[in-house]
């Protein structure tokens, strides 16, 4: 059943425009963070109460993403479906790819880069970050060695599949706290926050792994039978099933409790209410759903992969909403009173973007799609052809 | 929050012929020694009497902005504030609005050092929690963590401003920081800018002390009139005490 | 398919390069202000031909000329240490002391570590008063 592996011939026009397209939007990430790091933040939209921007959003994202393109990989070694076993080397190294490009941005941002050093020479344990430095360092590992098994030593990958799934649901966990931990913050503080992270990475990463194996099989015109991709599909509805559970819990119960009528109705018809209406529900819930639960378009290739596209976008604009509206909602330092100040005290924050904050977070992006590239025409990560098993019948369609 | 502004007063009345004072004291004191040394013996912290802040006055903001080499950079999101002037008023607008100063809280448990991955945020043995410039990343996760918006981070290049004090050092854009209670004043055995400020101004709402020593002027008045911390159900424990608010 | 090496040979290829985005960088920007109590000896000395410094006030530096000369740097640090995380104040030896003898940075210190090609960031914050 397991057709030969082999790299991507990569010598075509399209191929190098690609990489040259992606090589520019990482190269131009460097200047943006150059130009910060010459002029400091000054030149970035953020400030002091939006702390974190938009390559904060981008970064995050794409670490959301790295953990979730493990999905496909882990189904076949952990869950035993057979048909993807065929993505695992893909799988793998996407994780890898993703995970590279989100840290780059997150490394990018800080402000005194030069001192990075200092991140491992003094840790403070009880911080969300420096746990993450482990887990981001040790799912790096995990994949590479996942990926080497897979070349080479098919026997340990069961083990080491299982150890890299049980990391990357951790990971996801670590990367939510970073957000949930925050007591001060209404809108991060939950414990479901954690776990709303690991369900939207479990959508987005299958999302993205739709997106590419469509488009590399198609452009170094190799079969990829519909019935594999309509398997991802099927896994993709149930994922962003239980996104659409978590955020909903989440929202009742706030809604139970008076106290959180305050910031749960700001959330609805604030500034980010958009974000959160169109952003979090509409493009990661209702356009995935609504077009795959189309006979016509749930079963055309075509989308399948819309809806995965959008659900991408929901995820950039969940970590948005989250990031933004988070910060920019009033502190509580004095419930029930109105608070004013020269530091704009118990106002709405605002926060515009300046367009190099958009430069250094698809910079990251760049340099996932330029390892990615790169990667598949060196290595034997694409089988010649993907086909579902035979006999093989999907369960279910829409 | 719903202390009787009466009893406030009577009790500060009195307690003020004490602060009156501490500050002056101190400041004729013989020059500090060539050594000294932090100690884990002693607790400082501060002490707000709300009722005695007037409204228009910045007379505390002003002096930490000269005493630490505060710049303004005009854009108010990015302006730094190591303290602020806070106007509190009930919703409905039935009592008047309440002044008060926000700083930097020093907490026991600060969130800001719990989260800082180089622990360029810590706690001094005498409780007083500082940022090791020499080691902040800038990454700005304690920006995040505290409830009190009593971080800024450096957007812009600084100078030194003219008239400005040499003892403290100015700043490097990239790096967050916060009010240091004028750490470098304290180990001279001097008051806060602030507090001193606060004194000249004849308004003497803010003491400044040694919550370990029993007989210190914070010590007393923490232990005899009601005082409250900003956000108590976060259980920081916070070391900037309010009175009557 | 081309005759290209098997890909087991390349996997250490790409661990290298993965590294090498990552942690080259990192160590070239942090060469810059390093924190660490690197053992006197392994600085570079001006031996063949020092700049010409500005002449100091006094009699002598707060350490003999020759130790102050190989150890200034990690004295620095270790103070700054001291002081700043354990609330060790020593007056007469602080940074801003340098300055009544050295009395001007660009014509002393400056001088120096032009030639030496060192960078200390010192002077952005800390004042040097003249
Ligand atoms: C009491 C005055 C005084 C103070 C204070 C002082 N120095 Fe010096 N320093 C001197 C003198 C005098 C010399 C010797 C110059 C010479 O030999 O030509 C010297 C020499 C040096 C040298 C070696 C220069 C060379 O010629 O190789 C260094 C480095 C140095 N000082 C650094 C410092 C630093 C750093 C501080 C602050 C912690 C400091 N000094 C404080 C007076 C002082
Ligand atoms: C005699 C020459 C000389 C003089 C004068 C001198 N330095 Fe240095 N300095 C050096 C050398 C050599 C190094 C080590 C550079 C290295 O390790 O790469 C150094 C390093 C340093 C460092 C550490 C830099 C780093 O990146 O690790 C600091 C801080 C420093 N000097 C401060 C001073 C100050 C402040 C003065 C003036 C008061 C001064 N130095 C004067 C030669 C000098
Ligand atoms: C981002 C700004 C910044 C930079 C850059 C910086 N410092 Fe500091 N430094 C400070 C602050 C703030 C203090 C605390 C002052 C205090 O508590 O009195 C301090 C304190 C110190 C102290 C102890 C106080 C004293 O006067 O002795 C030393 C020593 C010191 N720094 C050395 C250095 C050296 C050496 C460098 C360069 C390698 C450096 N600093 C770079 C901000 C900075």
């Amino acid at each position: 059943m397991l057709s030969q592996f082999s790299a991507i011939e990569g010598r075509s026009f399209g191929y190098w425009k690609l990489v040259i397209f992606l090589g520019v939007l990482a190269l131009m990430g460097l200047g943006a963070f150059v130009a910060v790091e010459i002029n400091g933040h000054g030149i970035t939209g953020m400030n002091n109460k939006i702390a974190w921007g938009i390559p904060h959003v981008f970064a995050i994202s794409l670490l959301v993403m790295a953990s979730g393109a493990l999905n496909v990989g882990s189904m076949s070694t952990v869950f035993a479906v057979k048909q993807f076993k065929q993505f695992g080397r893909f799988s793998a190294f996407l994780a890898i790819a993703l995970l590279i490009g989100g840290l780059a941005v997150l490394m990018l941002d800080l402000g005194r880069p030069d001192r990075l050093l200092l991140t491992v020479m003094h840790m403070n344990f009880r911080s969300m970050f420096t746990l993450n430095v482990f887990l981001y360092s040790g799912f790096i590992l995990l994949c590479f060695l996942y990926l080497w098994s897979m070349f080479e030593y098919q026997q340990f990958t069961k083990v080491i599949g299982s150890a890299a799934f049980l990391w990357r649901v951790i990971l996801t966990t670590g990367t939510g706290s970073i957000f949930g931990v925050i007591h001060a913050r209404e809108v991060f503080h939950s414990a479901i926050t954690a776990p709303t992270f690991v369900a939207i990475s479990l959508s987005s990463g299958t999302a993205i792994s739709i997106l590419l194996l469509v488009t590399t099989f198609k452009r170094t015109n190799r079969v990829l039978e519909d019935k594999v991709v309509f398997g991802l599909r099927n896994a993709f509805i149930f994922f962003t099933f239980l996104v659409a559970y978590l955020l909903v819990v989440e929202k009742f119960t706030r809604y139970y409790s008076p106290a959180f009528y305050d910031v749960q109705s700001w959330i609805l018809t604030g500034p980010y209410a958009w974000l959160y209406l169109f952003g979090v529900w509409g493009a990661t819930i209702i356009i995935p759903l609504a077009v795959l639960f189309n006979p016509k378009f749930g079963n055309s290739i075509g989308g399948v992969m819309v809806a995965s596209f959008s659900s991408i976008i929901g995820t950039f604009a969940f970590v948005a909403h989250l990031l933004l509206a988070g910060q920019s909602y009033p502190l509580k330092m004095f419930p029930g009173y109105e608070v004013s100040s020269a530091f704009l005290d118990g106002q709405v924050a605002t926060y515009t973007p300046a367009l190099i904050e958009f430069v250094l977070g698809f910079g990251g992006i760049g340099i996932a799609g330029v390892i990615y590239l790169l990667g598949i025409k060196f290595f034997r990560m694409i089988p010649n052809e993907a086909v579902a098993p035979e006999g093989y019948e999907l369960p279910w369609n829409p | 929050m719903t202390m009787d502004r009466r009893t406030v007063l009577g009790l500060g009345g009195v307690a003020a012929a004490g602060v009156a004072l501490a500050p002056g004291l101190t400041l004729i004191a013989a020059p500090p020694p060539d050594k000294s040394e932090a100690s884990g013996d002693q607790r400082w912290a501060m002490l707000i009497d709300v009722t005695k802040c007037e409204s228009n006055c910045t007379a505390c903001t002003r002096a930490c902005r000269q005493e630490n080499n505060v710049p303004l950079f005009g854009d108010p999101t990015r302006d730094i504030h190591w303290i602020r002037k806070l106007e509190i008023r009930d919703k409905d607008h039935r009592r008047p609005s309440v002044s008060l100063p926000v700083l930097c809280n020093h907490c026991e448990n600060p969130p800001c050092a719990h989260v800082c991955p180089t622990e360029a945020t810590f706690i001094r043995k005498d409780g007083i929690v500082l940022v090791d410039k020499h080691r902040c990343i800038g990454c700005r996760y304690c920006m995040l963590a505290c409830p009190y918006k009593a971080r800024s981070l450096v957007y812009h290049k600084t100078e030194f401003p003219e008239g400005g004090n040499p003892n403290v050092p100015i700043r490097a854009k990239g790096v967050v920081e916060k009010c240091t209670f004028c750490v470098h004043l304290v180990d001279d055995g001097k008051q806060p800018a602030c507090v001193q400020a606060c004194g000249h101004a004849g308004h003497k709402a803010m003491i400044f002390g040694d919550l370990n020593d029993p007989k210190s002027e914070i010590a007393m008045r923490i232990r005899e009139v009601k005082t409250q911390t900003i956000r108590e159900d976060l259980g920081l424990k916070p070391h900037v005490h309010y009175q009557g608010l | 398919m081309r005759s290209l090496p098997s890909y087991p040979a390349r996997f250490p290829l790409l661990l290298v390069l993965v590294w090498a985005i990552f942690v080259l960088p990192s160590v070239v920007l942090a060469s810059g202000t390093p924190d660490h109590d690197a053992s006197a000896n392994s600085h570079p000395s001006y031996a063949g031909g020092p700049p010409q410094l500005e002449k100091a006030k006094g009699e002598s530096c707060i350490r003999e000329t020759e130790w102050m000369r190989r150890n200034h740097m990690d004295f620095l640090k270790h103070r700054r240490a001291e002081t700043v995380r354990q609330g060790v104040r020593i007056r007469s030896e602080s940074l801003l002391k340098c300055a009544e003898c050295h009395q001007s940075h660009e014509k002393f210190c400056d001088q120096c570590h032009g030639y030496v090609s060192a960078s200390p960031d010192c002077f952005e914050c800390h004042v040097y008063p003249k």
